[in-house]
C-alpha cells in the first residue's frame, strides 16, 4: 500500500472503529456492574437511526449551530494523520503537526462543540460547555508539562518519536520521567473523555455533566455528528496513550496490507485493554463534587511537573 | 538523545517519587484515618526500597531493616494510631485549614527548592542514584509544610511520621553501610516516638476534649 493509502487507512480505521470502542466499553461496564449491557454494536445502530432523523434547530440560532458540529467532526477526523495510529514509521501527513499541533486540532474540536452548544440557547448545553471550557483549562498546564517531559526525553515534540524511543530500550520505559508523564497522561485522559471520577458518561442528571451535557438541543444527524466525535476523540486519546506512551508495539513497519492489518487488529486489542481498565475504575470509585474535581487536576498537574523537575535532577 | 539512566537507578527514583506523591496524597486526605493509610503505603515503598537496594547491591543486613521497617511502619504503627483513634472518638474530619489545590502548588516549589538544593551537592552514593537522596530531601521539607498546614495534632504526628520515612530514603542512599544493630536501633526508636505521641495525644483530648493545634495553643500557664 502507498504511503497515502496507510494514512487513509488510519483515518478510517478511528472513524469505524471509534463506535465499537465505546460499544465494547460500555458492554464491559455492563458486566462489572451485573447486567447483561446493550450489544457491543448498539452505537452503530444509534447513529444509523439519527442519521435518518430530521435536524431541528431551536429558534434564534444562527448557521453556526449547524456547522459547529460539522467543524469539530472534521478536527477529529485530522487528528488521525498526526499520530501513530498504524504505522511505527511516520507518514507523508504525520510531520504536518506535532504533538502541540495535534493539540491544536483538538481543542479545535471542543472549541466548535462549546460554540454549537452555546448557540443553542439551551441552559444545559450552555452549563456543559462552560464547566466543560473551565475544567479544560485547568487541564491545559499539565498537558503542557507532559509536552515539556516528551521534549526533553527525545529533543523533539513529535509522537512518533516518543514511541521510536520508548520501544528503544527497556531502560527508557522505566526511567521516572516517562513513568510520571505517562501517569500524568493517563489522567488526562480520564479527564478528557469523560469519566469518573470526573464525570459519569451513562448518568441522567443534568447538574453532574460535563462533556455529556453539550450535545442536548442538537438532533438528528448533527447529534450523530456529535456522538460519533465524542467517541472518535475517546478512541484518539486511547490510540495516543497506547501507541505513543506504553505499549508502542505491534504497529506496521512497513506499508504491507498483511502488516496493516495486523497493526489494526494490535490496535483495537490494546484499546480494549486499555478500555477494561477504564470501566473497572469506573466501578471502583465515586464521581468527585464538581468542586473537588480542581484536586484530581492539582494531582495530575503534580505529577507531570514531578516528571520535568526529576529529569532536571538528572534522575530521570 | 538525552541521558538515560540505568534501570536500577530509574526504579529506584521511580519508588522515592512514590514515596513524595504519598506525602502530597496527604495533603488530599481530610480525614486522619486516610492519612494514616497512605502512610502505611509510603512505607510499604520505603521497605520495596530497601529490599531492591539490598537484592541489587548485595547488602543483605537491608534485607532485616526492610521487613523490620514494613512490619513496624506499615503495619503496627497505623494499626497503634487507628485502634487508638477509634478509642478516643474524636471528630476526625476537617484537619486542613488550606485548600488543597494552593497547598499542592506550594508543595511543589518547595519540593522544587529541596531537589535542587540538594541535587546541587552532587553527592554520590555507591548503592543509589544522587537523585533519590534529592527526591528525599524534598519529601523532608514537604512533609514540614503538611505539618504546618494541618491544625489537627494527630495529623500533625502522622506528618513527623512520614517526615521519618523520607529522612530513611536519605539514609538509604547515604548511611547504607550502617551497622545493622544501630539501624534497627534507629526504626525502634520511631515505635518509641509513636507511643510516646499516641499518651500524649490521649492525655490531651483526655485533659482539654479537643485535638486542635489552634485551640491547644490558647493555653498557657
Amino acid at each position: 500500500m502507498s504511503p497515502a493509502a496507510v494514512n487513509a487507512v488510519q483515518v478510517l480505521t478511528i472513524a469505524l472503529g471509534a463506535p465499537f470502542v465505546s460499544g465494547a466499553v460500555a458492554r464491559m461496564e455492563a458486566v462489572i456492574q451485573g447486567r447483561h449491557g446493550p450489544r457491543i454494536l448498539q452505537p452503530y445502530h444509534d447513529l444509523a437511526k439519527l442519521f435518518r432523523k430530521e435536524t431541528l434547530a431551536p429558534r434564534g440560532s444562527t448557521w453556526v449551530f449547524v456547522w459547529a458540529p460539522l467543524g469539530a467532526f472534521t478536527a477529529y477526523l485530522v487528528v488521525p494523520l498526526l499520530i501513530p495510529v498504524l504505522t511505527s514509521y511516520p507518514l507523508p501527513l504525520g510531520y504536518m503537526g506535532d504533538i502541540i499541533g495535534g493539540g491544536f486540532v483538538l481543542a479545535l474540536a471542543g472549541f466548535c462543540v462549546a460554540l454549537a452548544a452555546a448557540e443553542s440557547g439551551g441552559p444545559y448545553a450552555q452549563l456543559g460547555s462552560s464547566r466543560a471550557m473551565t475544567f479544560g483549562a485547568l487541564v491545559e498546564p499539565s498537558i503542557l508539562f507532559i509536552v515539556f517531559t516528551v521534549g526533553l526525553i527525545t529533543s523533539t515534540d513529535l509522537p512518533y518519536a516518543l514511541a521510536a524511543t520508548v520501544r528503544s530500550s527497556f531502560g527508557e520505559i522505566v526511567r521516572p520521567a516517562h513513568v510520571l508523564a505517562a501517569a500524568a497522561f493517563f489522567m488526562v485522559v480520564l479527564a478528557d473523555t469523560g469519566r469518573i471520577p470526573v464525570e459519569t458518561h451513562t448518568g441522567t442528571l443534568e447538574f453532574g455533566m460535563i462533556d455529556e451535557a453539550r450535545a442536548f438541543e442538537h438532533s438528528g444527524p448533527l447529534f450523530a455528528l456529535m456522538k460519533w466525535g465524542s467517541a472518535m476523540k475517546q478512541f484518539i486519546l486511547y490510540t495516543i496513550f497506547v501507541n505513543v506512551f506504553i505499549a508502542p508495539w505491534g504497529l506496521a513497519s512497513s506499508g504491507a496490507p498483511q502488516s496493516v492489518a495486523l497493526a489494526i487488529a494490535a490496535l483495537f486489542l490494546k484499546a480494549l485493554a486499555l478500555g477494561a481498565v477504564f470501566a473497572i475504575l469506573d466501578n471502583s470509585f465515586a464521581k468527585l463534587r464538581l468542586f473537588k474535581i480542581t484536586d484530581f487536576m492539582a494531582a495530575a498537574f503534580l505529577i507531570a511537573v514531578m516528571a520535568v523537575l526529576i529529569f532536571y535532577l538528572g534522575g530521570g | 538523545m538525552a541521558h538515560v539512566p540505568t534501570v536500577f537507578d530509574s526504579v529506584a527514583n521511580v519508588i522515592a517519587v512514590g514515596v513524595l506523591l504519598a506525602e502530597f496524597g496527604m495533603f488530599r486526605a481530610s480525614m486522619v484515618d486516610s492519612q494514616l493509610r497512605l502512610y502505611a503505603v509510603q512505607s510499604w515503598l520505603v521497605a520495596a526500597l530497601a529490599a531492591v537496594v539490598a537484592a541489587t547491591r548485595h547488602v543483605p543486613s537491608l534485607y532485616a531493616l526492610a521487613i523490620v521497617s514494613a512490619v513496624l511502619k506499615a503495619i503496627v504503627v497505623p494499626w497503634i494510631m487507628l485502634r487508638f483513634l477509634h478509642r478516643a472518638d474524636v471528630d476526625l474530619a476537617r484537619i486542613s485549614k488550606v485548600r488543597v489545590s494552593s497547598i499542592v502548588l506550594t508543595g511543589i516549589a518547595v519540593a522544587a527548592i529541596g531537589f535542587f538544593a540538594i541535587g546541587s551537592l552532587r553527592i554520590q552514593s555507591p548503592v543509589l542514584p544522587s537523585a533519590a537522596l534529592a527526591i528525599a530531601a524534598g519529601e523532608v521539607l514537604v512533609a514540614f509544610l503538611l505539618i504546618i498546614a494541618r491544625t489537627d495534632i494527630v495529623s500533625q504526628a502522622v506528618g513527623i511520621f512520614s517526615l521519618e520515612n523520607g529522612v530513611f530514603v536519605a539514609s538509604l542512599v547515604l548511611a547504607w553501610g550502617l551497622p545493622i544493630l544501630l539501624a534497627l536501633a534507629l526504626v525502634f526508636d520511631l515505635l518509641v516516638a509513636v507511643l510516646v505521641f499516641a499518651i500524649v495525644i490521649r492525655s490531651l483530648h483526655h485533659q482539654e476534649d479537643t485535638l486542635s493545634a489552634e485551640v491547644l495553643d490558647r493555653l498557657k500557664g
